[in-house]
């Protein structure tokens, strides 16, 4: 464990699929990791050597700040309480499932003097740190147009992903990612476009879907991002494309990790929901070292709470432009989430 | 039987390729023209010079061509001239290859596709791509239901600036536009070709001019343009022309086909050999070329329905004919309205 980092107790709440890639980077921090959830707390305490809390107060009791790896719908309601108990809080994207629910946690954030940093991990994924560093530094001159593509197994076909009220569809829950660093590369936004393919009807995302959406950046640029819920069984796979005026850059997760196999009996799986199967550091641990040295008095973050909820703005401009079918300006969008 | 083949105008930069496959038939015998050549902007060769080139015969004006009683007529002029050369061609009773875009205007397509059917000509678009054996075999995967039901395309057609070679290209008025018109049409042709026909119903497209600044082109350089299909299938088509000046190869297509049962991605000229040479990074092509499959389902189809008769419909109608011309130019005004109105198009 670094010097920095001595004696930390991290209050994990939630035990699903993300959870096992915060507690693998906790414990290689060096952590004490005290878990409470609804479900599952005790096997993952098990399996990772965990102590679990019984009820969110005593993990807030007990940690020195939380991380909050609950299905999204919760983590307002889970954020909201960890401020309360005055603890800062990292919390998986989406930061909450509505703007109006973001800014009013970043409110109560402020208003407690906690900090809030949503875990937007793909700022952390190299390649994507590897580009926006060659954009900064002027390599490609002025970007013109980003595209940036990111697609999964779907979740959709059972639990509450399905359910866009808990999950907020593929927009909100895979592609907030890409909204995140078409922002991050291209700046901030001024118009939104988008459509997916099947519609969600009564609240219910189809197993398999993909969104489109168009950004203009006030900077001139425009970008694409494109999520897909595929079929079952499809490897996890993201990238971007991205055009200048004095060159472009490329990466595909595919085609350029530097490793590939091709194993018949006894292979492992594919990453299917998360790309967990990562080479190097982790990127889960590059994100949540950041955090915790932060936290611990370091320098902040490269993602704040404020980054977090642009992000869920961009996606719910995307839900209000599907259903007016018209493009959304973000000058005029109601932050609070009632479309203009 | 020997077909008479004229090639109508230089100014496209495939009517390289055409002349010298057409050239080197033994049953095809070819006559060119390039009137307009002479004034064109270009640096390289036009008109005679560049048919002395080619090593086809050349005549100095469409007067002689179309009096040379053409069997068909391949249109290789600046996009807003093909309907003139097309009409021409439909009223020699000549069978007609139009280069893509079929037109700059919807009601020059309409138009065009009047005349050739009141002609009984053949009117079919050089889209070439519908040949290439990577989307042959996608083709056949969907039609087999491999992929289950398709939902969502992203097709991408990035490539240099035609700017060097040929100035029109980037002239608003000859062109109809920039990387919008360039470029959206071959992958909105793919997706025709997929979906049978599906007809745009809604069109979103944003474009810029970040790219090539230091050439003073005042067209869109670059452009993402969003369709909602009749049949519900969602596709973008990045058209920009963003492959870098001093990049190894001059871009390419690219189709990514989503189903509920997996998705095939292609890339048509992507089959090559890579390596370094004192230039920097070379890229030999391996792939076919596809011109020659397109010239000989057009030639065959003018072959069996022999010359064109007013009033009767050619007995081969070849794809993509001029419907698809028509659906892929809608697309592309639809997108050149909706970038200048910030809004989507509804067809």
């Amino acid at each position: 464990m670094s010097q920095e980092l001595a004696g930390l107790t991290v209050g994990l709440i939630g035990a699903g699929n993300i959870a096992h890639l915060h507690v693998g980077a906790w414990k290689a921090l060096g952590a004490r990791v005290v878990v409470h959830s609804v479900e599952g707390a005790g096997e993952l305490a098990d399996h990772y050597g965990l102590e679990v809390s019984a009820s969110l107060d005593t993990c807030l009791a007990d940690a020195e700040f939380v991380d909050v790896v609950t299905p999204s719908v919760t983590h307002k309601e889970v954020t909201l309480a960890a401020i309360k108990a005055g603890r800062n809080v990292i919390c998986e994207k989406p930061l909450t499932l509505t703007a109006a629910d973001s800014h009013e946690v970043i409110a109560a954030a402020d208003a407690a003097g906690v900090r809030v940093y949503p875990a937007h991990v793909v700022r952390y994924f190299p390649a994507y740190v590897a580009a926006r560093q060659a954009v900064r530094d002027g390599r490609i001159g002025d970007v013109a147009v980003a595209r940036f593509f990111r697609q999964a197994s779907s979740p959709a076909g059972g639990g509450w992903y399905r359910d866009v009220a808990r999950s907020g569809g593929v927009i909100m829950d895979l592609m907030v990612h890409d909204l995140d660093q078409a922002r991050w590369l291209c700046g901030d936004v001024r118009t939104v476009y988008a459509v997916q393919n099947p519609p969600t009807v009564e609240g219910q995302s189809p197993v398999n879907v993909a969104a489109h959406v168009t950004l203009t950046h006030e900077s001139g640029a425009i970008s694409h991002c494109r999520a897909t819920w595929a079929a079952a069984g499809t490897t996890f796979q993201s990238g971007f494309d991205v055009a200048g005026s004095a060159g472009v850059l490329k990466y595909a997760s595919a085609a350029d990790s530097g490793y590939a196999e091709e194993l018949q009996d006894g292979a492992p799986a594919g990453d299917l929901l998360i790309p967990a199967n990562t080479l190097g550091e982790s990127p889960y641990l590059t994100q949540l070292r950041e955090f915790a040295v932060a936290l611990r008095g370091g320098p902040e973050p490269r993602v704040q709470a404020a980054d977090g909820a642009a992000a869920v703005d961009l996606a719910e401009a995307a839900r209000a432009s599907m259903e007016t079918g018209r493009v959304i300006d973000m000058k005029d969008f109601d932050p609070t989430g009632a479309a203009a | 039987m020997s077909l008479k083949i004229a090639l109508a105008s230089f100014a496209h930069t495939h009517a390289a390729s055409y002349a010298s496959l057409l050239g080197g038939m033994p049953d095809a015998e070819v006559l060119s023209a390039d009137p307009d050549g002479a004034s064109a902007p270009d640096a390289g060769p036009r008109g005679a010079d560049f048919a002395a080139q080619l090593g086809i015969p050349y005549v100095d004006s469409y007067d002689e061509l179309f009096a040379w009683g053409p069997d068909a007529v391949v249109v290789t002029s600046e996009n807003a001239l093909h309907r003139e050369l097309v009409e021409r061609a439909a009223a020699a009773g000549a069978h007609v290859l139009c280069e893509k875009p079929l037109a700059t205007e919807v009601a020059d397509g309409e138009a065009m596709i009047a005349a050739c059917e009141a002609a009984g000509a053949i009117l079919m678009v050089a889209y070439p791509v519908r040949f290439s054996p990577p989307y042959l075999r996608l083709r056949a995967s969907v039609e087999a239901g491999l992929l289950g039901d398709v939902f969502a395309v992203l097709g991408t057609n990035n490539g240099k600036i035609p700017y060097a070679a040929r100035q029109w290209f980037t002239d608003a008025k000859l062109a109809g536009g920039g990387a919008l018109v360039d470029h959206t049409v071959h992958c909105a042709d793919l997706i025709d070709g997929l979906t049978g026909g599906a007809s745009p119903k809604r069109v979103y497209a944003a474009a810029n001019r970040v790219l090539h600044q230091d050439k003073g082109v005042d067209v869109e350089t670059g452009g993402l343009v969003t369709i909602n299909y009749d049949n519900g299938l969602l596709a973008t088509i990045d058209c920009s022309w963003s492959v870098p000046d001093n990049g190894p190869t001059w871009g390419g297509v690219y189709l990514q086909v989503t189903g509920t049962n997996g998705s095939v991605e292609i890339e048509p000229f992507l089959p090559h050999v890579s390596g370094t040479d004192p230039s920097g990074e070379a890229y030999l092509p391996i792939h076919d070329n596809f011109d020659v499959s397109m010239l000989a389902t057009f030639l065959g189809a003018v072959r069996e329905s022999g010359r064109a008769n007013a009033g009767t419909t050619p007995a081969v109608v070849p794809q993509p004919d001029g419907a698809v011309g028509l659906r892929t130019l809608r697309i592309v005004d639809a997108a050149r309205r909706s970038a200048l109105s910030g809004q989507p198009v509804d067809l």
